[in-house]
């Protein structure tokens, strides 16, 4: 047999095949249409220079059809347990998504202790939750679809939905090349979503920009130096274009303990009463306010860090005024400091059509 | 043309043995740093451990993180290496206490420099990489600039009756001074030839407060971002907190 004699039959069993492909019956109805080559595409994040460098983890790459299916998971109420909640039930884009309830209610009508935490520039978060006891966004994903008194599902309930629905294992196909479903995918679209929900835009990021030709008022300017400087000492913990250290903290709420916060994740006594440092980005948006939402307005926090600080053996080297209850300012201190919070609302991000619902 | 190949093999062979030669007298090794802390002649024990300050407060050390840059070796004839290095220690994480330098040149050693903190030109606003590290460590105290040096935070017993205070030792450029500190070391016996080499450093954190200046937290108060004098006192006191406690060689 020479090399044409093979040739042919080749070309002939080649025919054969693809007639035999034409000969079967189809049924659009049952058959996906014949999947695009999966290539997904990359998300293009662009950050100011000021930011911090993009933290995001080399096996979940941000992508365009990646953050587009976590924003669907994200809003979509078929991951509670009666498809009555999402994720967005609680974390509300005009309130910079968190909850003004103080304690959310969940599907059995039930709600928990602390106060919803807000999803503002939380890309660069490694411990999630009041208590630090996620870590990444991919873990923290999981927590709240089946936690009992919030979303109360099973992932594995929610993934069989998921797969029987019509929309879903294709979105899965683009963003992960798999049309296998599974709770660690899902959670890694939901933090790419949740990467891209990026606050850069309020006055003080404009008044601060260079040549922005734009200024602070006296008063703001005032609350400024109040809150960069050790006279207000705000800026240790919630210092930085993040208004956070991402770091956990006794700010002197109580001197006994209901809550232990992060002790009781660390299990070292030492760690007791102290709670994630949350971002102050948009902080005029998301009252409640502390880890238990026990203060309504920013007037009755900022009375509290004058004069309301408790003393504890945890309290935190940081709180230099606890033993004059605080950092004793006058009113007009307060309502200058009141002032510069203001210029951290980003209206821009609360009503951002990207970050809004598909549906 | 015999002659001429005789005389090729003679210089290979004359090459080769002077080469061989010179790699013997200049092998390059490599070199890293270890900070480790201690608190006088005691170790360092984070939050429940009492020290006795020189001022005379009972006190409680519960953080403790600060930046080396500029470091440099120096070898006995004055020829020295630098490394761009900038390094940054936090006693919280295990990760921050060793710095890989990686190749150093063959030769005798006998002083490290570096400075503690940063110089001029990186102390700027953006002048380190916008990790969450370094944001954290920023200095943000208008018409100041750059960053923290160090922070050492933590608690002393005022009148020794168990009523505690928050200390911040906090040191960085304010009201137009530097305040970083040029650290010289000397170090003994460290021939580099082939080996792989360790600097054991060691911050003993009770300097900062008693020599050659006594500090008292009281006398300051808490708060010293703004205060040169305090700052002043702590960057005299920063010339002895560092030693070389070992030289290890593989």
């Amino acid at each position: 047999m020479n090399r044409y004699n093979l040739l042919i039959i080749g070309i002939i069993m080649l025919c054969s095949l693809l007639a035999c492909q034409k000969d079967k019956p189809i049924n659009p109805s049952v058959d996906p249409p014949i999947e695009a080559p999966y290539s997904p595409t990359p998300y293009n994040l662009e950050l100011p220079d000021n930011f911090l460098l993009p933290d995001i983890p080399a096996d979940n790459p941000l992508t365009v059809e990646g953050v587009d299916l976590g924003k669907r998971l994200f809003y979509d109420p078929i991951l509670s347990g009666d498809n009555t909640q999402s994720c967005a039930t609680c974390h509300q884009q005009a309130f910079s998504f968190t909850d003004p309830d103080q304690f959310s209610l969940g599907i059995d009508g039930l709600r928990g202790t602390r106060n919803a935490m807000q999803i503002t520039n939380i890309m660069w978060t490694q411990h999630l939750f009041w208590d630090g006891r996620a870590i990444g966004l991919e873990q923290q994903a999981l927590e709240p679809v089946e936690n009992p008194i919030e979303m109360h599902e099973t992932w594995v309930n929610a993934i069989e939905e998921l797969t029987a629905n019509k929309d879903y294992p294709t979105l899965f196909y683009k963003a992960f090349g798999s049309k296998n479903i599974t709770k660690e995918l899902a959670a890694k679209a939901i933090a790419q979503f949740e990467r891209i929900l990026i606050s850069k835009d309020t006055k003080y990021d404009k008044t601060i920009a260079a040549g922005s030709g734009l200024f602070f008022t006296d008063e703001e300017l005032n609350g400024f130096d109040i809150f960069n400087t050790e006279r207000g000492d705000c800026f240790h913990c919630h210092g930085s274009i993040l208004f956070t250290d991402n770091s956990f903290h006794n700010n002197g709420l109580d001197s006994t303990f209901m809550d232990i916060g992060l002790a009781m994740i660390s299990g070292k006594e030492n760690d007791t009463g102290k709670f994630k440092t949350p971002t102050l980005r948009n902080i005029a948006l998301t009252a409640p306010y502390m880890h238990d939402g026990r203060f309504q307005t920013l007037e009755e926090v900022i009375d509290f860090y004058s004069e309301g600080l408790q003393n504890s053996n945890t309290i935190d080297p940081l709180m230099k005024n606890v033993h004059k209850g605080g950092i004793q300012l006058t009113a007009a201190e307060k309502s200058d400091l009141l002032a510069f919070l203001h210029t951290l609302t980003d209206t821009t991000f609360t009503t951002n059509p990207e970050f809004s619902t598909p549906f | 043309m015999k002659n001429f190949k005789v005389l090729t093999s003679f210089l290979s062979v004359f090459a080769l043995a002077l080469f061989m030669g010179c790699d013997k007298d200049a092998e390059s090794g490599t070199i890293s740093l270890s900070f480790d802390h201690k608190v006088g002649t005691e170790t360092l024990e984070l939050e429940n451990k009492a020290y006795q300050s020189l001022a005379g407060h009972p006190f409680y050390i519960y953080r403790l993180k600060y930046y080396v840059s500029e470091i440099e070796l120096y070898q006995a004839d004055g020829t020295s290496i630098s490394f761009e290095n900038i390094h940054y220690r936090d006693i919280a994480d295990e990760n921050t206490r060793m710095l890989d330098l990686g190749e150093i040149p063959a030769g005798d050693y006998n002083r490290l420099t570096f400075t503690f903190g940063l110089e001029e030109d990186i102390n700027i606003d953006g002048g380190l990489p916008n990790t969450q590290t370094n944001v954290n460590m920023e200095w943000p105290i208008p018409g100041d600039q750059g960053y923290h040096y160090m922070k050492f935070e933590g608690k002393y017993d005022l009148n020794g009756t168990g009523e505690l205070k928050n200390f911040n030792l906090h040191t960085g450029a304010t009201g137009g001074n530097q305040n970083y500190v040029e650290i010289s070391l000397p170090i003994s016996a460290m021939n580099v030839d082939g080996n792989n080499l360790s600097l054991l450093l060691e911050m003993d954190l009770m300097e900062w407060l008693q020599n050659p200046n006594t500090y008292d937290f009281e006398e300051f108060g808490a708060m010293i971002m703004m205060n040169q004098n305090a700052q002043t006192i702590l960057k005299e006191n920063g010339q002895t907190v560092f030693s070389v406690a070992d030289v290890i060689s593989n």
